[in-house]
């Protein structure tokens, strides 16, 4: 009976320590692997924003691997010469694992290349360097801008079935996620033969600033008696602008762009008197350096690769369907935070409140 | 000129001298080309009259003007002023990041931006006015500074404006929009400043030749220098009023006014040499570069187009004040007659 009782115990125990272990290891994510490393993280250009939270998405994305012992950060300034010395920098270093925002595209390549050479894990995101996955670095962690214009063209055939005027706003001339967003967009409305696009082809410039966005809106709005729906890839900079519809005593039309909470307290401000304010929005990606950094640590580190290298685009907010979201605005925190991504939009009010 | 004096021609000169008091040719010619404009956009896109279209340029116009005044009185004194990007863009972060939307703040955040004109001003001042620097390599070093204060103040990131701003900026007074009053009140202000009172006229004079106004017994560098505060301030009072009228400026707003700030001042006659300024020119001048922008943007052509025909106003405004018109007139008709003498 005494032995039966010990033997009872002993499985008890046992069975207590094997829950203790696993739950303990499922803390740890399948991508973070048993070796210890440094890593390096490298921005092209760091001062907006976007780039702020993005960078801090990383950072937190990091401390759930115990591996991981320390990251450096080096923001490019948008200096090209700066951004290469910057990688080699963290080479010289001497980290393990490399995770880079390539703003300059090919120019960084050759820094890349020879980072991949010193035997760095490698893991450039988001803008193109050019060259390849296991020749220049391990692997491109990408993202397809056109998704996000299927997103749009989708939420526009729903809203707008009979067809209609679809002006769409972009950054500077000729930029590479503009054109992808704008093909996307046609692929999913031209089959209809309903929608027609207006303004400047593919895209009206507004280099991503808030005071031109006001005055080729404004121009816009002057030319075109019916704007139906305005795609733009940069929400918030449409706030300013936006109530130049009003000034010319019109509507606000339906918008089809990405996320940000200035946007949505705009639209919970504006949509009662301006019926015709429909909002969709995709998310503005700062998740997407988590990608990034999931593989870097699983190359570097010996984790579980993550399973794949592409970040896809997602829509946000729906104010039509409320799905997958309704709008969301949190007024008492600054305009300049992105509900959509996975740091808490108080973490993110105290970065950029900083 | 003609020497042949008559009675007609006497009287023709008179009004003429009369008139060239009150105005100057930069002054006429401004006026002329901007009611050129209006007429063509009238009749190739009338969309850019539009009301809704004139209620967004104009505020715009409004805050180029009175950041054309500021580099008018730097280029009046033989300088040029690299550093209004700078300025322009530290003044609006700190017009927007300060009060951070507690309209409160905003009166403090309007002293704080003033009160970093004043040092920049001072910076730019001395290292021309006393330490004879080269305007622009001084100014380009001092913009570098400002920059730099934009980015440690804000770290790049744009705040939204404060509402009370925000009314100011969009509200309107008889129907015209409220920047518009300031800028109009600005430029009566500097120009009663410098045209009537006797400071204004030692400050011309210094321009116009810095070594006779010295031995005419006038501080010559303290009105060199004082030149770079005056611009500043100008520039704060621009930022003021473009901070009210973008509802999330980012922290680079400044670089929209370099190059059209020193456009202004050439297309408004005054010569970069220095001297006599036109400062009501410059200010209509804004107001042409403006309509321009809004135009080609009416017209609805490619971006390249765009950016080409603004740089073909400004090459046009500096030919016409730069090249020596008369003299080739004068050189052709002279080949004329000596082929037709040869023939």
């Amino acid at each position: 009976m005494f032995v039966l009782a010990l033997a009872c115990i002993g499985v008890m125990v046992a069975a207590a320590t094997a829950a203790a272990g696993t739950s303990g290891k499922s803390a740890v994510p399948s991508w973070c692997g048993p070796k210890k490393i440094t890593l390096g993280l490298t921005d092209g250009f760091g001062g907006n924003s976007w780039r702020l939270v993005t960078t801090a998405s990383a950072r937190n994305e990091a401390a759930k691997c115990p591996s991981v012992q320390s990251l450096s950060y080096a923001d490019g300034q948008g200096n090209v010469q700066k951004a290469i010395s910057d990688i080699q920098g963290m080479v010289a270093k001497g980290v393990k694992a490399l995770v880079v925002f390539p703003d300059a595209g090919k120019a960084i390549l050759p820094a890349l290349t020879s980072a991949y050479k010193a035997g760095v894990v490698t893991v450039p995101y988001r803008v193109t360097p050019g060259g390849k996955a296991g020749v220049n670095y391990n692997v491109f962690v990408d993202t397809n801008f056109a998704d996000a214009g299927e997103l749009w063209g989708k939420w526009i055939r729903q809203v707008l079935p009979q067809g209609g005027n679809v002006l769409m706003l972009s950054g500077p001339q000729g930029n590479s996620q503009g054109i992808d967003e704008n093909r996307g967009l046609h692929k999913i409305l031209d089959p209809t033969h309903k929608y027609h696009f207006i303004g400047a082809q593919p895209f009206e410039v507004t280099n991503w600033d808030p005071a031109l966005t006001q005055k080729v809106l404004s121009a816009d709005i002057a030319k075109y008696p019916k704007i139906d729906v305005i795609v733009s890839d940069f929400g918030p900079s449409l706030v300013g602008a936006l109530p130049e519809f009003n000034k010319s005593g019109r509507k606000i039309p339906a918008l089809a762009t990405s996320d940000g909470n200035v946007l949505g307290c705009f639209w919970k401000k504006e949509h009662a008197s301006n019926p015709t304010f429909k909002l969709f929005t995709v998310s503005t990606q700062n998740d997407h350096a988590r990608l990034a950094i999931d593989w870097a640590v699983a190359l570097a580190s010996g984790g579980t690769k993550p399973s794949t290298t592409h970040f896809p685009s997602r829509a946000f907010e729906n104010s039509v369907t409320g799905k997958p979201n309704p709008v969301e605005c949190q007024p008492s925190l600054p305009g300049d935070i992105y509900l959509s991504a996975e740091l808490s939009p108080q973490v993110q009010a105290k970065l950029v409140k900083k | 000129m003609g020497e042949t004096t008559t009675t007609r021609s006497w009287g023709v000169g008179a009004v003429r001298r009369a008139a060239g008091r009150l105005t100057s040719r930069g002054l006429l010619t401004v006026v002329a080309a901007t009611g050129g404009l209006v007429l063509a956009s009238d009749l190739v896109a009338p969309s850019s009259l539009d009301r809704g279209t004139l209620l967004t340029m104009l505020p715009f116009a409004s805050a180029l003007a009175i950041a054309a005044l500021g580099q008018t009185l730097v280029v009046m004194q033989g300088g040029i002023d690299l550093s209004v990007a700078g300025g322009l863009s530290l003044y609006v972060v700190i017009l927007t990041k300060y009060p951070a939307g507690v309209n409160g703040r905003l009166l403090p955040a309007i002293g704080i931006a003033l009160l970093a004109a004043v040092v920049a001003g001072l910076v730019n001042g001395f290292l021309i006015g006393r330490l004879r620097l080269n305007p622009i390599v001084a100014t380009l070093g001092t913009n570098a500074l400002l920059f730099g204060a934009v980015l440690w103040y804000s770290a790049g990131i744009p705040t939204t404006t404060t509402a009370r701003l925000s009314r100011m900026g969009g509200g309107l007074w008889l129907g015209i929009p409220i920047p518009v009053y300031i800028a109009v009140v600005a430029t009566a202000v500097v120009t009663v400043l410098i045209k009537l009172t006797p400071r204004g006229r030692r400050f011309e004079a210094v321009g116009a030749n810095a070594t006779s106004a010295y031995t005419a017994g006038i501080q010559v560098r303290r009105y060199a220098g004082g030149a770079y505060v005056g611009a500043q301030l100008l520039y704060c009072l621009a930022a003021i009023v473009h901070a009210s009228i973008v509802n999330q400026p980012t922290a680079y707003e400044g670089n929209n006014y370099l190059l059209p700030s020193v456009a202004a001042v050439v297309l408004g006659g005054t010569s970069l040499l220095g001297g006599r300024g036109n400062l009501v020119a410059s200010a209509i001048a804004a107001l042409f570069l403006s309509q321009l922008d809004q135009f080609v943007l009416a017209l609805g052509v490619t971006y390249a187009t765009r950016i080409l025909v603004q740089a073909g106003a400004l090459a046009v405004g500096v030919a016409l004040y730069t090249i020596d018109w008369r003299a080739i007139g004068r050189r052709l008709s002279r080949r004329r007659i000596a082929t037709l003498a040869a023939t």
